[in-house]
């Protein structure tokens, strides 16, 4: 199919029109087999024709024969109008018989049999004058005559008859047979007409339906996510034509879209990191501020000098409690950001809980049960303290002196274990889970606190670890106590043995 | 689209085979060719081999003169008499009749009769002289008996001959049915026919073994009538002949049914080589015969060239108003010498001459 030609036919008309081609196809097919039918039915019926025509021919020449016997014998005026009805019906029969000298012998014999007629005719003709003249001599040498001829030209009508009846059956076999042939050249037709109706079918509306599967090809495949397909062209003007111009135009769409969105998340993406990063910084400024504030050199040396004073000045508990006071400073100051042993960590909290014994004047009753061998194990530094320094100061500080502090460590199934118990005011089940989420803010948190809380150790412990599950709390109600386990897994053990 | 392109061929080829079919293949019908002329031949009988001949000549002519010849009698009005066929050749007004003829007086007025109709009448073979036929077609009569005349002597100057070879060998040479070395020449005529040419023909003979025999030559010439009045009849007259004590030496034949019954009378009587037969026309058999020496030789007519004359004679009427009144078909002699050539011949159909 051309495209220039039929791309401007909608779908409709071409497929009516391929269905209409093959109807057209089957309708004339059939008009030619029915003519040819028609015509070789009509030929059979008119096979005997002539014959009936020859036979009513001879019945007639009996009754002009017999008329004129008749007016003979007995000369009533019945009898001679019978003869002349008679002999104008043979007459007119007689004009229809060929008159031609032809090559077939038929004609040549209905011509002759015309002829003789003529004679016969004319001989009864005359017969029948005489015997109105009462000329008895002549009629009878007349109507001898005349039965003479009337017995050729019987004879040559049946002789006539007998031929054509002859070469009629044989015509009338040979029209049967053809007939036959027919038939199977009938059958032949049909089943070749159904074959190639068959292919124009399949051929054209295969043409036609071809841009449609292949924008279903290309549907599906937009359906499976892949919007990187070739366009399609179109090739006609007709539905699918539109179709696939539309389907052309979504698919573009689709992609502009799809990139625009792209577009906008990313931009999004890169807001929430400048905010976080900000955040970051706000942090670390403050950091810096208040490592700013502390001067730790300067607090370091200044506490050794006044450790020295207390030497000198023989005050022994004014010179340790000085002394504790500026090692622990140190180790802050020395050990906040680095890989720690247990074992220093329990000797800043040992540090600290003197320093708040000293403080508070004994109040804190602080007991230890430590696993010896579990003193090398690596954890980050800066841990325990803050922890005990939130037992101290939301659990027990508001108890006096019946306030007290257990800290364990030991061996479990998974590893090494920390725990820090006291015996204070516990704490919800809430609030347990907004400091495990990260989430609890506590009220004038940057007063009487070394300034690191429970969600930056929680997350220094996952970060070191690469271990979700690193810290629990427990506490069994209000004034039954809280307990903080630490977990450190294997990792850490291993360490310790290498 | 080619492949629907070439089934919408297929189908229109197809188409149009149909409608050729039963536009050509039904309407089979001879061409309706018609013709100035038409004439009617009217034969003895019609089944012997010569007037088909005959039949065939004079049809090929017509074509040619653009008329046409029909042979009545050979079908619908099969075992009617010449006169009969005659009436109804002249009832049916055809443009000319050729007839074969014999002195009889009834043919002579139905010839008139047709003459007077304006119907001119060839008589073809035998001859009705008195009637008002245009012309006559034969075969010269005389000269085929002078033929027929000059074969009987060199037969017997055969048999002479052989009689001498016989004698210097065997001394005490006898022969049954020709004692005396007396030759009997027989010529079997027609015993009931008008016919004028069969006695010229026999004159003919008569006077050529008269004149040209040798002086010591002792021929008796005989005439022997066969009855021709029924179909059979004439079979059976040439048995009596052979079952009587005197078989001539040598039997002529003036037709070709006397021929064949003759030689197959000779067979039959075990007389092969006693008897010489002079046959009359080249059928089939009779050539046949003639190259197995049972008879000795035949006199063949120009039957197509005879046809031919006829059809000349009619349409030179029509052209001229009158015509030859003589026309003369050429004879052939057939013996052991050229019989070869017609075997061949024969073997073609009917390729005579």
């Amino acid at each position: 199919m051309k495209p220039g030609k039929l791309s401007g036919v909608s779908l409709q008309v071409k497929i009516s029109s391929i269905y209409i081609l093959t109807n057209l196809l089957v309708m004339c097919v059939n008009v030619v087999l029915l003519l040819g039918i028609n015509n070789i039915s009509r030929r059979l019926d008119m096979v005997y024709q002539d014959n009936l025509h020859l036979n009513e021919l001879s019945d007639m020449l009996t009754t002009v024969q017999d008329n004129m016997t008749d007016y003979l014998s007995s000369k009533t005026s019945d009898s001679l109008e019978n003869y002349y009805r008679s002999e104008q019906d043979y007459r007119t029969m007689m004009e229809n018989l060929n008159e031609e000298i032809t090559g077939i012998s038929f004609d040549r014999m209905e011509r002759n049999i015309r002829y003789m007629s003529e004679d016969y005719l004319e001989e009864v003709g005359q017969t029948i004058e005489a015997k109105r003249g009462r000329n008895v001599e002549k009629y009878r040498v007349h109507y001898e005559e005349a039965t003479r001829m009337y017995e050729y030209i019987h004879t040559y009508i049946s002789g006539l008859n007998m031929e054509r009846f002859r070469n009629n059956s044989e015509q009338y076999s040979a029209l049967l047979q053809r007939f036959r042939l027919f038939e199977v050249i009938s059958l032949i037709s049909m089943a070749l007409v159904m074959a190639s109706n068959v292919c124009i079918i399949i051929s054209l509306v295969g043409t036609s339906i071809r841009p449609l599967k292949k924008l279903a090809g290309s549907a599906d495949e937009v359906a499976r996510g892949n919007f990187d397909i070739e366009l399609l062209p179109v090739e006609s003007q007709d539905e699918v034509g539109v179709v696939t111009g539309a389907f052309n135009q979504m698919v573009v769409s689709i992609g502009k879209y799809i990139e625009r969105l792209r577009e906008s998340m990313e931009a999004e993406r890169e807001l929430k990191e400048r905010e976080l990063m900000m955040e970051t910084h706000l942090k670390d400024a403050r950091l810096k501020y208040l490592q700013a504030q502390i001067n730790p050199h300067f607090l370091f040396n200044t506490l050794n000098a006044g450790a020295q004073l207390a030497m000198m000045e023989e005050a022994d508990r004014t010179y340790e409690y000085v002394q504790k006071v500026a090692q622990f400073y140190r180790y802050n100051m020395k050990k906040s950001e680095e890989t720690v042993t247990i074992a220093d960590e329990i000797e800043m909290v040992d540090y600290y809980v003197y320093i708040l014994n000293v403080r508070f004047a004994g109040d804190i009753h602080y007991e230890k049960r430590i696993d010896p061998t579990l003193l090398s194990v690596e954890m980050p530094g800066m841990i325990l303290q803050p922890i005990v320094e939130n037992c101290v100061n939301h659990g027990i500080r508001e108890m006096g002196g019946d306030g007290s502090v257990c800290l364990s460590v030991y061996r479990t199934e998974k590893g090494v274990c920390i725990s820090v118990k006291d015996n204070g005011i516990g704490m919800s089940r809430e609030t347990i889970d907004q400091i495990m989420s990260g989430s609890y803010r506590e009220e004038g948190r940057n007063t009487g606190s070394n300034g690191i809380g429970m969600d930056n150790v929680i997350s220094r412990m996952k970060l070191f670890t690469k271990n979700e599950n690193v810290m629990e709390i427990s506490s069994e109600g209000a004034g039954m106590g809280t307990e903080v386990f630490i977990y450190l897994c294997d990792g850490q053990e291993r360490r310790e043995n290498v | 689209m080619i492949l629907t392109a070439a089934c919408i061929a297929l189908t229109g080829v197809m188409a149009a085979y149909v409608i050729w079919f039963y536009q050509n293949g039904l309407t089979e019908e001879t061409e309706r060719e018609t013709y100035d002329k038409y004439y009617m031949m009217i034969t003895e009988d019609n089944k012997s081999s010569i007037w088909q001949s005959v039949y065939q000549g004079a049809s090929t002519r017509a074509l040619e003169e653009n008329a046409y010849v029909d042979w009545l009698g050979d079908t619908i009005f099969e075992g009617y008499g010449v006169e009969e066929l005659m009436q109804i050749a002249t009832a049916s007004g055809v443009d000319g009749i050729i007839v074969t003829a014999n002195e009889n007086e009834e043919l002579t007025e139905l010839i008139n009769e047709a003459a007077e109709e304006g119907i001119p009448v060839v008589t073809l073979y035998g001859d009705n002289t008195k009637s008002a036929r245009c012309s006559f077609v034969g075969v010269g009569s005389y000269n085929m008996g002078h033929e027929y005349g000059r074969q009987a002597l060199e037969i017997v100057r055969e048999r002479a001959q052989e009689e001498t070879d016989e004698a210097g060998s065997q001394p005490a040479a006898e022969e049954g049915g020709n004692q005396g070395s007396s030759v009997k020449v027989a010529v079997l005529v027609n015993a009931y026919a008008q016919d004028l040419d069969q006695n010229i023909l026999c004159a003919g003979i008569q006077e050529t073994i008269e004149q040209e025999r040798e002086e010591d030559m002792e021929i008796e010439f005989s005439l022997l009538s066969v009855d021709d009045t029924n179909a059979f009849s004439v079979e059976e007259s040439i048995r009596d002949i052979f079952m009587e004590q005197e078989i001539p030496d040598i039997m002529i034949c003036l037709n070709e049914l006397t021929t064949t019954c003759v030689y197959q009378a000779v067979v039959d009587y075990n007389k092969v080589g006693e008897v010489n037969i002079l046959g009359y026309y080249d059928s089939e058999t009779i050539i046949r015969a003639i190259d197995r020496n049972v008879i000795y030789a035949t006199v063949a007519i120009d039957t197509r060239q005879m046809g031919a004359f006829c059809i000349d004679a009619l349409q030179e009427y029509y052209e001229l108003g009158y015509t030859s009144q003589y026309f003369t078909a050429d004879i052939r002699l057939i013996n052991k010498d050229n019989v070869a050539e017609y075997l061949e011949r024969g073997e073609d159909a009917d390729e005579a001459w």
